[in-house]
């Protein structure tokens, strides 16, 4: 990892009609670094990545890309960059080795380079026996495969990965997020947007969390977790109605928030083992029971209901 | 350019994997071929393309027999014999064109004929016509052969009676008549070789089904360019260094490869197996063809673009597909519609492709005549080409 800048944001803006997705997004990823963008569904994270592969043009701001900018040389972005779709972005008529022999050509290689590549390809993403089969006939995993694969044809510096473990089990997730380690261990610089906390946490050098088209924070997972100060999360559950409790909840010392979802109560605390008894004196007080705790430490979750105020999963 | 090319035969690889590219380019045009050419009477055998003259004997003699026979073996008529028929109804049927003209053979016609008398047929016909000129010829020669053949046999009775017996002198001397001293070899112009039923229905049809299925096997060619769009490998395309306007021109290309050797092998198949004569004019076939495979593949190329499903692929290609093609004159000539229809119908391209064609195989007009139509296929190319960048373009911004 290295402290140039790989991609430069400042202010992007995208809007569709009367919907701003993308309103005023910044952020700046180093060479070398896997830099996640956290955000739920239709936080406008695929849109900042579609202006970024110069898919859609912005409405406003702009973006370098190894220093070729998005609005004025978008051809030089595209030299420099692999793009792995949320899709499974593939001719399924098509083998494996015809696909990325194609997507090779596309990407400007030709003769004995391609032949070779494609070869390194098959044996990176473990699929040379299987070449010769229709990518249709593959499983949902070894097509996610194939789809990384043809993103990395033409070695290049930067890899945008746009949901890449949407609706697969969890091995084949496994061993994507491992592929992904794998590249920035090669010194690839990775630009991967998910709306799974557990992955941008295990992954990413840098999170950027995304919502309603904003940037609402970004930087390392130790400094996003210290916006919520450090608190942990209590999660609970009661024999009643959540509301009957959560203004007596709110008044408990060491208490700093406290919201209510489909019967289930979080609390956020500064120090769970002074706080937790506390909770249950002021519920017996109230002639409610709790019926279940889980206690979770500081994570991305509790920074996105910390400054959204709803879980990430909405 | 390379990559157009690279995107073109992906395209053909991806088409001919799928079963219904070659259904709906070869073996459906063929087998409709057949079976419009037999609804429009391909199959009746050669015509027969004798006047249509009425008969009718009241002599009822061996000399009226003789010229019934006469008359039947006749190249220029037909004869149309019914006993029933009245007076009127002869005249009513020369009267609707149904018979060209009746001869009627008066009663002690041969009586009369015989005596070397004023024997006179009864003819019934529109003498303005040149069919009416060609079988008056007809009946005059055939009459001009009994007469000569009578007067023979008389003659040679009167010689040698037990040698030369009437009828057999008159037979010897008809039959002569068989072996002219001076005959007349006919020909036709390979201008009008094919404008028989049998190849003249199937030179219809077969440029008929061409045009007809190649608009309907769009659907798979649309289809490629559906799919391409709607699993984002177009989107991914775009974050190559494929420009969009190389995706579309690659995409066109495979397209119009497919029609223009599907025109190719149909234009061979209907040459040389349904005997119609595309090739008379090759390279007027061969632009009419290559006109058309450019406007249906831009066709293609659109339906590609504005269909958002495989479902909507399908329908775009196959109501164009009736739609064109029954304005175009691809089912019915039309030659046959009236002129508000046939005006209306040249607003289908289908309509343009089918005169060029026709202008060739039928017509037997030249090279010059293929002009017009090649010049409107190619506008309606340029005309769905554009909309089709134009589309795309805009789709791809929202």
């Amino acid at each position: 990892m290295t402290n140039s800048p790989a991609i430069e944001v400042l202010d992007l803006q995208r809007s569709f009609g009367d919907t701003k997705a993308v309103q005023g997004v910044s952020f700046e990823v180093r060479q070398g670094e896997i830099f996640s963008l956290l955000g739920p569904n239709g936080a406008g994270k695929t849109t900042t990545i579609s202006m970024l592969s110069c898919l859609l043009r912005p409405d406003g701001g702009d973006a370098q890309v190894m220093g070729h900018s998005i609005r004025e040389d978008p051809m030089g972005v595209k030299s420099v960059l692999g793009f792995v779709p949320q899709e499974i972005a593939l001719y399924e008529d098509l083998t494996a080795r015809e696909n990325l022999t194609f997507w090779g050509k596309m990407y400007g290689l030709r003769g004995g380079a391609l032949k070779a590549r494609v070869e390194e390809v098959l044996d990176v993403i473990g699929l040379r026996d299987r070449a010769k089969e229709r990518v249709g006939k593959y499983s949902g995993g070894m097509k996610r495969r194939v789809n990384i694969g043809v993103a990395l044809l033409h070695k290049p510096q930067i890899i945008y990965m746009d949901e890449p473990t949407v609706g697969i089990d969890p091995q084949s997730r496994r061993n994507i997020v491992d592929s992904v380690v794998t590249l920035k261990d090669q010194g690839m610089t990775v630009l991967y947007t998910t709306h799974y906390m557990e992955e941008a946490q295990e992954l990413s050098d840098q999170i950027g969390i995304m919502d309603h088209g904003k940037m609402i924070a970004s930087g390392t997972h130790d400094q996003l977790v210290k916006l919520v100060g450090g608190q942990t999360r209590i999660d609970l559950t009661l024999n009643m109605e959540a509301g009957a409790v959560l203004e007596d909840w709110r008044a408990v010392e060491g208490v700093t928030q406290v919201s209510a979802e489909d019967g289930l109560v979080t609390v956020l605390v500064d120090d769970s083992n002074a706080v937790l008894p506390r909770l249950f004196d002021v519920t017996n007080r109230l002639a409610a029971r709790i019926t279940s705790v889980d206690i979770l430490e500081p994570n991305l979750e509790a920074v996105f209901l910390h400054l959204t105020g709803r879980a990430l999963r909405d | 350019m390379t990559r157009i090319l690279d995107i073109a035969f992906k395209d053909l690889l991806q088409l001919t994997r799928d079963f219904k590219t070659f259904m709906f380019l070869l073996l459906m045009p063929v087998l409709f071929t057949f079976l419009f050419g037999y609804a429009f009477g391909g199959f009746s055998g050669p015509s027969d393309s004798r006047l249509p003259v009425g008969y009718l004997d009241q002599d009822d003699t061996w000399l009226s027999h003789a010229l019934r026979d006469e008359l039947a073996d006749s190249d220029v008529i037909r004869l149309d014999e019914n006993p029933n028929r009245t007076y009127p109804d002869l005249e009513l049927l020369v009267a609707n064109g149904d018979l060209a003209a009746v001869i009627i053979v008066p009663d002690r016609y041969g009586a009369t004929f015989l005596k070397g008398k004023n024997a006179r047929l009864i003819i019934i016909a529109d003498t303005s016509t040149t069919a009416w000129t060609t079988i008056e010829a007809e009946v005059m020669a055939t009459i001009s052969r009994l007469d000569s053949a009578v007067r023979t046999a008389t003659i040679l009775e009167e010689i040698d009676a037990e040698r030369m017996p009437f009828e057999y002198a008159f037979e010897q001397s008809l039959e002569a008549w068989e072996e002219p001293p001076i005959a007349v070899v006919e020909t036709t112009s390979s201008a009008v070789e094919a404008s028989d039923a049998s190849s003249g229905a199937l030179a219809h049809t077969s440029p008929g089904m061409m045009l007809q299925f190649a608009i309907a096997g769009l659907l798979t060619s649309a289809q490629v360019i559906v799919t391409e769009r709607k699993s984002r490998t177009l989107q991914r395309l775009l974050t190559t260094a494929a420009r969009r306007f190389d995706i579309l021109l690659g995409h066109y290309l495979a397209i119009f490869t497919l029609i223009f050797s599907q025109f190719m092998v149909l234009i061979a198949f209907g040459q040389f197996i349904l005997k119609v004569n595309y090739l008379r004019v090759p390279q007027a076939t061969l632009l009419v063809a290559f006109c058309a495979a450019l406007c249906i593949s831009a066709m293609g190329l659109l339906i590609g673009v504005l269909a958002r499903s495989e479902e909507q692929a399908i329908t775009f290609s196959l109501i164009p597909m009736f739609l064109l093609s029954g304005l175009g004159g691809a089912w019915v000539p039309l030659e046959v519609t009236g002129e508000t229809f046939a005006k209306i119908g040249h607003l289908s391209p289908v309509a343009w492709a089918m005169d060029g064609f026709k202008n060739i195989s039928i017509r037997g007009l030249g090279f010059e005549s293929v002009l017009l139509p090649a010049a409107a296929l190619a506008g309606y190319a340029v005309v769905f080409f554009l909309l089709a960048v134009w589309r795309l373009s805009a789709a791809e911004e929202k």
